[in-house]
Order: C-alpha cells, then structure tokens, then sequence
C-alpha cells in the first residue's frame, strides 16, 4: 500500500478540525449521511448551505441528486415525495422563502416524512430583512415538526447527524428543521471537529421506509382525502409520534456521546451558572454568547444570574423545565420573535415557558417577557443586564409590564 | 467520461398496433367515486393501464385525488401518493430523482420504473405551471406529467380556471341579468407552450380519450422516450359541463372534430398532427361546426348565435392564421378581435 | 317546548342538486309563512357532488327559535318526519360517497312518518326495492318520470311544487297550500306553479307499509378501526391485481377480472344498467375499454360482462356499442339482484334470451339532463300534463 493511501486511510479515521460556518458545518454533515437527494432554492442566510453541497457535489465528495428548484413551495414538495420512495433527503429556507413552502410544510407531519430541513433564520417581509428573527421557523411550531435551535456550528453539525437518527427512527417518521440564526451562525466560521465516517455509520443506519415505502413492491395508496370520520385518528396518531420523540432524541444523544465522545448533557435545554442562581434567563439561538458574558459580567458584581438555553422547542420539554425553573426567584424570557395580540403581547417562548409552568406542582415565580433582537439587531450586554435588572425586580415583586421591548429606539 | 446528461434507461413500452392487443389487466380500478360518465376517470385508468404494474403515480389535488381515493378506501393497484395541487411537476422530480440515487448508490434494486404525476387544469394550467415547467428542463429525470383538463375547477364545484373555455358557466362566470359573458378569457394552450417552452423535453402530446388506443400509445411513448414528457387531455366533464354522461365519448369526438381540440404530439421538436386533426389540417375531412359541439352542453346554454359565431370565428383562426395550425397562436399580420358585447 | 320537525330530501347528485335545493329552501320559506323559523343544508358530506351518486339535503323547521336549535344541535338529524326520494331507484338503498355501506333509503324515517317517492311505478314495486323497517310508516307516490337536469339548466317540470303540494297534504301542521303557494310566488313568481302544487296536494295518498313488507336483505356496513389499529403515515393497501374468470359450466379459465375498491361498491348511483345481448357481441372491446369504471369483466371466451356491483349506469358502453341493442340500457327498477348476466347466459342461452327480449322491449326513459338546448323545453310539457291531473 502507498504511504499516500495510508494517510488518507489513516485521516478517514480520525476526526478533523475545520474552520466551517454553521451552514458548512450542517452541509458536511449532509455528506456524511450520504444524503440521496437535496434540493436547493437561493435565499439569504439559509443558501450557504446549498452553495456548499453544491462544492461538495461537483468535486465528488458526495453523491446526491442535487436538484435547482424554481421556488420554496417545489424545494420541500420534491424532498417530500423523494423521502416517500426511500430517499433521505435534506432541504431548507429562510424568512418568507419557508413561509413560501408553507402548504408543503403542513403535509409532511402527517405523511411522515423524516425530511431534515435547516431554517436560516430570517425576519419576515415586510419589510425585506436579512437578519435573524425565529418567526420564521416558529410559524410550523403547532404541525407536528420537530424544532431545535443551535448557537455555534459544531451543534448545528452534531445536532444534524442527531436530526436525521431521531427523524427516521420507525417510532417517529417525523420532519425537522434546525434553526440556525442569520448571520451569526450561517456567516461567521469557527473550528468545527469533523466527524470520522466510521463513527457516522455508526450512529446513523440507513433511512429504512419499511411499510410506508412507496415502490411498485410495496403497492400502497398514501394519504388519500379523508373525512370527519378520520382525520382525529389520524391526527392522534401524529400526536403519539411526536410525543414518543422525548425517549428517541434521548436516546439517539446518549449513543452520540458514546460514539463521539461530545456530550451535551440535558438534550432539551441547556443550563449555564444555574447552580446558584436567583434569577434565571431563557432564550434560543446565538444570543446565548451574549447572554453568558453578560452573566459572567454580574457575576463579578454579584448578581447571581442563570442562563437557560432552550435546543428542543418541538418536542417541548415541559416537565422538566418547570421543575427547572421552579428553584428560581423570577424568570426573564428573551425572545427573537414576536407574537402580536398573544397573552400579555409577548413573545413565542415566553408564552410557552407560562404554559409550561403553570400545570406544575409548587412555585410559580414571576415570568417576565423581552423581545430583543429582531431583524438582526445585536443583543448587546447592557441590554442582557437591563433584563436582568427588571427580572430581578420582578422578584422584588415591583410593578412593570410584562412584556419589554429592548434595544428598542425609544 | 459520461455526458453531462445522465437518463437512466426507461421501460420498452411499444405502441399496440390494436385496440385487442391492449392487456385485459387493471392498474386503476372500480370503485372510485367520481361522476357517472366520468372521463378523467377513464384517463387513469388507460394510463394505469398503458404504463404497467412497475410504476409510480403521483396526483395532485383534484377530482382524481378526492373521488378516486378516498381515505380508506382505493380505486389504485398502483403505488399511488398524493401530492399538493400545485406540485405534480415537483412530485414527478422527486420521485425520479429518488429512484435514480437509490438505483445508483445501490441503495434499491436497478430497474426501470415509471413515474407518472397527474394534475388537473386547475393543478396544472392554473397554479402548478412553474413547477411544471421546471421539470420540463430536467432532462436527466424520467417522469411523465399528464394534465387531465375538464375545464374547471370540478372537484370544488366548477369554478373557472385558465383553461375553462371562453363564456363558460362556472360557479366563477354564473351569467347573470346584466352580464351575460363572465368569463371573457381564452383557454391557455398548455401542451403548445408547454412543447415551445422547453427545447429538452422530448415529448409532449394531447389527448382526448375518446380515442383510447392513440392516447395509450401517447402514454406508452412519453414514458419511454426518456426525461421528462408532458401530456395534455382533454376530458368531457358530464358535471361541469353540463351534460348526459350518456354522450361523455361523443363530445370528445366532437371536440377534436370541431377543431377546437387539436390532436399532435410534439417528438424531439418535430411536430406531428394525428389521427382525425391530421386529415383536418390535410383538409381531407372539414371541421364540424362548433355549434355541434357547443349546444350539446349546459355550460354554453346562455350563447347567443352571436357568442356562438365568436367562438367560431377563433377556432377558424387557429387553423387559418396561425402560422403553426391548432399548435402555436403566432401570426403573420395583426387582426382586430371582436368580442360580442356581453 | 314547541315542536320540531324534520325533513330530508334523498336525490341524485348533481343531477336533482338544483331540485332538492328549491324543495328544502320552500319548506323553510313556506313554514316561515306560518311564523315558524327553519334552516335548510345539503349534507356537506356529500359535497363535491357527483352526478348520479346519492346526495342528501335537510330541512329543519321549529315552532319557535328554542326549539330549532334543539334540532341544529346535532348536524344530520336521527329521525325525520318525512323522506322525500326524488327519485324511485334510490329505493334500492343510499351509498352516499362520505360514508360507508349502503344504507336504507327509510332509515331516518320516524314510525309512522312518511316516504314521498317520485316515480312511475306502482307501491308494489317500490316496496319491493326498499329495505324493511321495524315501525310501520307510510308510502306516497307522486306519479310522474323522475327529474333530472345538470347544474346550469333547471328542468323546471313542476316536480319541486308538487313535492311541496303533497308535504302540505301528509304534514298539515308544517305549512298549509296556502303558505306553500305564497311561498312559491315570492320564490318563483308562477302562478301555473301555484295551480301544480294545488293539484299534487289534492291527489296526495298514501299507504301503509308493514314491517314485514318490502325487501329482506340487510344492506352492508363497515366498521370503523381505531386509531392505533388504522396504518401511519394516511396509508392504505392498494388494491391487489385481478385474476382469471372461471366459467361456471365448462370450467374453463381465462379472461380476467379485476379486483375491485371493496368499500364503495357504487351500484347504488345505478338509474339505468346495461343489458348485453352475448350472441350478438362482436367482441370489438369498446365497451369494456371505454367504461370509466372498469366494470367489465372479460369472460374466458372473450365476452364482456357487466359486473353489476361495479357498474354505475352511466350509458358509455350502449353509447360505443357499434351493433345494434347488443348492448341496451334498460331503467334499474326492473332488477332485483346484481347477479351476473353472462353466467344466466352461459346457464341457459333460450332463456337468457328471452329475458333479454322482455328486458329491453321498454327502454329506459331517463334522460340523465342535457344533451341538447331545447330538449328539455320538449319533455316538459308531458310533465306539466301530469302535474295538471291529464
């Protein structure tokens, strides 16, 4: 054997550090599912994607069927009827361009389909923005997609591999999309260890669509038009998928850990300085790296304040988090998103935290409501502090609304 | 080195060179709830039938989805999926393009299978026409996009779509006391477009069912020419049209006898008219009034002699003045239209 | 509480959509003469209609607006006052396209209330096509060739004001003539149509019809599987490829007949069925290929059988038919079975024969709407005979 090939031999085995964006990090993961068919459509942030497989692709690193659509609404009809034969397949979108494959978007819980998608998050026209909002990838919460945010392109790569295992695992057969937010995520590079394929193959065995495959061997009729006789059966069965999904996704991060060697610890949400906090902050995405050194700032002064990292918002963990945040003072949640003429008018999350709170058992601190950081404005670290100023307040039980608008021009 | 263009092989499917060589066997049963002489059920079933059990069919939204399949209950020996009404050009890429990197990659069985996605004028001329377009310029992925045209809307309850003829009654265009012509817009000529649009896709054909064999062999020759084809039907709706499902076949026959339904295919840009179209065009058979054909229907009852003269004036036109005859509406000289007043 | 009453109104799709709109919206109006409220509704189960395949509209009238939400509390009434069939065929039971299996075309019907049937034919033969019931309940025939017209040209042959007539007779407490025939002024501004409902009313009758009366077959039904017995992902079986025909005397096998979609059966959207005549049948395929609902059998030898359960009556197959009453459509209140008519013809050819001869000797008279602008001016007129009392 050459010495050449022996390297090569030898570099396949061992995991490689790459400096890759968030997109890049979720394309190489692709690769290393050996995807069969993607389709692509060109919109900020979420197409760095596809110009990376589309790399990838022409230098035969990978072997897809890599297909230009001519809109949204085509992107995810293709992925979908391509996952019905037994292709995997990945896809994806941003802003008005997911909201453009909407009507494709609500099929595919039903039809279950484990089609993976990334939302690059974007702000909603009107008016036309580049930036990170997560109503976009919110819009699809209540149709039984999975969703999971991640803040740095090492998750968003693990977390793809981890998608794609949860998704066609036979007890699921459900879609989801990886929120990775605009700019900060999709743009900016960092060093990624990339995975060995040994390791991948591993953790990921091959999409089987048994029973439900559409092929002339397995003659079937698939989702033909159905009555008020029907349709709460089947939309129940979908409930029992989704929520068998809290055991798969913990299963699928306990194996990761095991093959990988990475682990993050509570699948669902991530804890940082909560040991000993009074007050705690919840959010999803890339403002956490704002959020932490703000934190580590107070610390120095002596506010003892907790950050909640919320991964999994489909499936939602609800038990555990509101016994999670039952041991705190008050709660402030940051939303990069909006929900206009909601309860209390505040944000997606914060509205879901209340939720999840209020069945529970024992304390129900003071939830306060923020929403910062829309069409990619900065979530700076005086505006994390003048959250938790007024989450501390709350506490005091002083008087203020409950839903803040911050780094807002006022 | 391979050429840039990679088309997996396709099923032989010959033409039948009669109508009992066709197979007794049924891809697409009894037991679908659609209309009493219904003849887009017809095309599925000559589709199902000319394309054999090794195929996929995909349908959008539309009669033939919700009479056809209703939810545990099925009229398909095929593998059928449905898809949303404006995607059966998405549906047949995805699915080709499955088989093709399963079949590659040694992830499935190397074979050739057919994949079929239908859509109805209203799927098709109306709201799938992009998606429909874009796969017409995929010329690696073998799929067939048929288009069964009953003029309207049918499943939902007639409204008018781009290719309702004009002056037709819909639940759109109801005349009423003052306007009696609602819908002053001509049909969309999908199959022409469609053929003069996209230079790589190798066929695209009309039908009508009324001429059963020519249109299977039609079916036969799109899916195994290889890319991807597209065919337009014409479809007698006994519904929307409002007629007897008794003369269902007749209409047919009379609307490509009319003119008004020109019968061609279009193979690897050659243009070829057939069967009673070609001896039309030959001027070996004249075209019938389309009055024959208009006053057999409900939808038209409202027409004046002048509305009726009208409509004749613009199939006259299609064969007299385009300068490709029942295909492609460009003409040499400009000419005034003139509408009747409504 | 006031008293509440309920009427359907059992038609053909599409076909009698135009007619049992104008019988449910007149009841209301008719009733609301009187100072009662009501509301009208097709089943929106039947909706998409298709033609042919059976349909049902409600009319729901109260005494006074407590009482009507009593009956709008449940969407599809449970028992009705009055069934109106608006055409005689739909007797042989009702398989609507929204549910499963056939049911009884007198299955809402109260004990005692009333089945208005139009048709042609005698009690007896109604009776004989229509299930039994466990209560008595009453038959009323209105004389006359059943009504059919599309969706954009009403046949207005008078059927819609004669059913009102006769409501007025069975139900006086509903709604008078009197109110029945403003209602129609103000609905239809004829007063000739005023006169017809008169004369419906006054030659309204009815019969008794007893629980051991009528025809004993208990019609199929489905049951429906829970949800974690249904398949994920909306899928379901497709339907298996056919087989071989056997012939039932010489045994032999060949031909083929498709398997078919066993929860809809269809026959039940059948007014006419085709009659084939085997020794006359050149074998020419068009029927069979031409059926939009793949209902021919293709016997051993060749032939074309019209399965009966599978056939919905739509006319094609006579339409193609190159050779004279070898394939005839004869009206389907002269059949009581859905038996095969090549194994009786294989059985005994004399007798086939002579069944046929008989069968086909009356065409159907149904015209199943337009075929032409101005036949329906031509066949009102022997409607507006009838409705008159000639």
């Amino acid at each position: 054997m050459a010495v050449a090939t022996v390297i090569e031999e030898q570099k396949k085995r061992t995991e490689e550090t790459a400096l890759i964006t968030g997109s890049e990090a979720i394309a190489v993961a692709c690769k290393l599912a050996d995807v069969d068919v993607i389709t692509a459509y060109p919109i900020r942030p979420y197409d760095t994607v596809m110009q990376y497989v589309c790399k990838l692709v022409a230098n035969g690193e990978m072997d897809c069927e890599y297909i230009c659509a001519e809109g949204e609404h085509s992107q995810f009809e293709i992925v979908k009827h391509a996952s019905a034969c037994g292709a995997r397949v990945f896809c994806g979108s941003s802003g008005v361009g997911w909201m453009y494959a909407m009507e494709c978007l609500t099929v595919t819980p039903a039809l279950r389909v484990p089609m993976i998608a990334m939302v690059g998050n974007r702000a909603l026209d009107d008016p036309g923005a580049f930036g990170v909002e997560h109503n976009d990838a919110l819009a699809v919460r209540d149709l039984g997609w999975q969703l999971v945010w991640v803040d740095n392109p090492q998750e968003a790569l693990d977390t793809a591999l981890i998608a794609y295992r949860v998704a066609e695992d036979r007890r699921v057969f459900l879609p989801c999309a990886i929120s990775c937010d605009g700019a900060f995520l999709t743009h900016s590079q960092a060093l990624v260890k990339i995975p060995t394929q040994e390791q991948v193959n591993q953790f990921l065995p091959p999409y089987d669509r048994g029973d439900l495959l559409l092929h002339p061997d397995n003659p079937i009729t698939v989702a033909p038009q159905g009555n008020e006789d029907w349709v709460m059966e089947i939309r129940r069965q979908n409930y029992a998928a989704m929520e068998r999904t809290y055991g798969v996704i913990k299963e699928a991060y306990a194996d990761f850990e095991r093959i990988f060697g990475r682990s993050y610890g509570n699948p669902f949400f991530e804890e940082y300085m909560t040991e000993d906090a009074d007050i705690v902050l919840i959010g999803m995405g890339t403002l956490s790296v704002s959020v932490k050194v703000a934190i580590r700032q107070m610390r120095k002064q002596g506010k003892r304040v907790g950050f909640v990292r919320m991964r999994w918002f489909r499936p939602f963990a609800a038990e555990e988090l509101a016994k999670s945040l039952q041991r705190f003072a008050a709660i402030g949640v940051v939303d990069r998103d909006y929900s206009f003429g909601s309860p209390y008018a505040g944000g997606v999350l914060a509205g879901e935290v209340r939720h999840a709170l209020y069945p529970g058992q024992g304390k129900k601190p003071p939830v306060l409501g923020f929403i910062c950081g829309l069409g990619g404005r900065e979530v700076t670290i005086p505006d994390v502090e003048r959250m938790a100023n007024a989450v501390y307040d709350a506490a005091d039980g002083k008087k203020q609304p409950l839903t803040q608008w911050i780094g807002l021009r006022e | 080195m391979d050429t840039y263009v990679q088309v997996d092989p396709t099923q032989k499917l010959d033409a039948y060179k009669a109508v009992k060589k066709i197979p007794l066997d049924e891809y697409f049963t009894s037991g679908h709830r659609t209309c009493q002489g219904c003849e887009s059920a017809l095309v599925m079933k000559m589709m199902a039938k000319a394309a054999g059990p090794r195929t996929i069919v995909l349908g959008s939204t539309g009669c033939m989805y919700v009479a056809n399949t209703t939810y545990y209950s099925t009229s398909w020996v095929l593998p059928w999926m449905h898809t949303q009404l404006g995607s059966s050009g998405s549906a047949a890429l995805g699915a080709a393009a499955a088989l093709k990197a399963l079949m590659r990659k040694g992830k499935m069985k190397k074979e050739p299978i057919n994949v079929i996605a239908f859509c109805g004028d209203g799927g098709g001329a109306d709201m799938g026409v992009g998606a429909i377009s874009a796969t017409l310029t995929h010329p690696d992925y073998n799929c067939l996009i048929l288009m069964y045209d009953n003029e309207s809307y049918a499943n939902t309850d007639i409204q008018l779509s781009g290719s309702t003829p004009w002056g037709a009654n819909t639940t759109f265009s109801t005349p009423g006391s003052v306007r009696r012509i609602m819908h002053r817009r001509w049909k969309k000529n999908m199959a022409g477009m469609m053929a003069a649009g996209h230079p790589t896709c190798r066929y695209v054909a009309t039908v009508c069912m009324s001429y059963g064999l020519a249109a299977m062999n039609s079916i036969r020759k799109a899916l195994a020419i290889g890319g991807p084809t597209f065919i337009h039907s014409l479809d007698p709706c006994p519904k929307g049209w409002d007629y007897d499902p008794y003369i269902s076949h007749e209409l047919g026959e009379l609307a490509v006898n009319t003119g008004i339904w020109p019968l061609y295919e279009v193979e690897d840009g050659v243009l070829k008219l057939l069967g009673r179209t070609q001896q039309i065009a030959a001027k070996k058979i004249p075209r019938q009034p389309v009055r024959d054909y208009l006053l057999k229907q409900g939808r038209f009852a409202h027409f004046t002699n002048d509305d009726i003269d009208y409509f004749q004036s613009k199939v006259d036109e299609m064969w007299e003045k385009w300068l490709v005859p029942g295909v492609i509406p460009f003409k040499a000289d400009l000419e005034a239209d003139a509408a009747p007043s409504s | 509480m006031g008293r509440l009453y309920a009427i359907e109104i059992i038609y053909r799709g599409i076909f009698q959509k135009l007619l049992a709109t104008r019988i449910q919206r007149a009841i209301v109006l008719a009733a609301h003469n009187e100072g009662k409220v009501g509301i009208s509704f097709g089943r929106y189960g039947d909706s998409p209609e298709r033609n042919g395949i059976p349909a049902k509209g409600f009319a729901i009238v109260a005494t006074d607006p407590t009482t009507l939400e009593e009956g709008m509390a449940k969407y599809e009434p449970k028992e009705v006052d009055i069934t109106i069939c608006v055409d005689d065929t739909l007797c042989k039971g009702v398989e609507s396209w929204a549910w499963y299996g056939l049911q009884p075309v007198n299955r809402l019907l109260k004990p005692g209330g009333t089945l208005i049937v139009t048709s042609k034919e005698g009690p007896e033969t109604i009776i004989a096509m229509t299930h039994r019931k466990e209560a008595p309940y009453q038959l009323s025939i209105l004389k006359g060739t059943v009504s059919f017209s599309g969706l954009w040209v009403y046949k207005d042959d008078h059927t819609d004001v004669r059913i009102l007539g006769a409501v007025a007779k069975i139900l006086p407490d509903l709604f008078s003539l009197k109110s029945v025939q403003k209602a129609i002024l103000s609905e239809w501004k004829s007063e000739l149509k005023t006169i017809s409902a008169a004369n419906a009313y006054e030659r309204t009758t009815s019969i008794t019809v007893n629980p051991n009366q009528g025809n004993p077959e208990v019609p199929y039904k489905f049951d429906l599987p829970k949800w974690h017995e249904m398949r994920e992902g909306i899928s379901i079986p497709s339907i298996p490829a056919g087989h071989e025909m056997d012939d039932p005397k010489s045994h032999a096998e060949g031909g083929f007949q498709p398997d078919r979609n066993p929860t809809f059966l269809k026959f039940s959207t059948r007014t006419m069925r085709p009659v084939v005549n085997f020794d006359t049948c050149i074998k020419c395929t068009l029927c069979w290929l031409q059926c939009p609902d793949s209902c021919f059998d293709v016997t051993p030898e060749g032939l074309y059988d019209a399965n009966m359960k599978a056939c919905c009556g739509c006319g094609v197959c006579e339409a193609v038919c190159p050779v004279k009453n070898c394939v005839t459509m004869v009206n389907e209140a002269e059949f009581s079975d859905n038996s095969s008519q090549w194994e009786a013809w294989r059985e005994n050819k004399e007798g086939y024969k002579s069944w046929l001869e008989d069968k086909i000797k009356n065409p159907a008279e149904r015209s199943h709407g337009f075929r032409y602008r101005g036949q329906y001016e031509e066949q009102i007129p022997e409607m507006l005979e009838i409705a008159a009392g000639k």
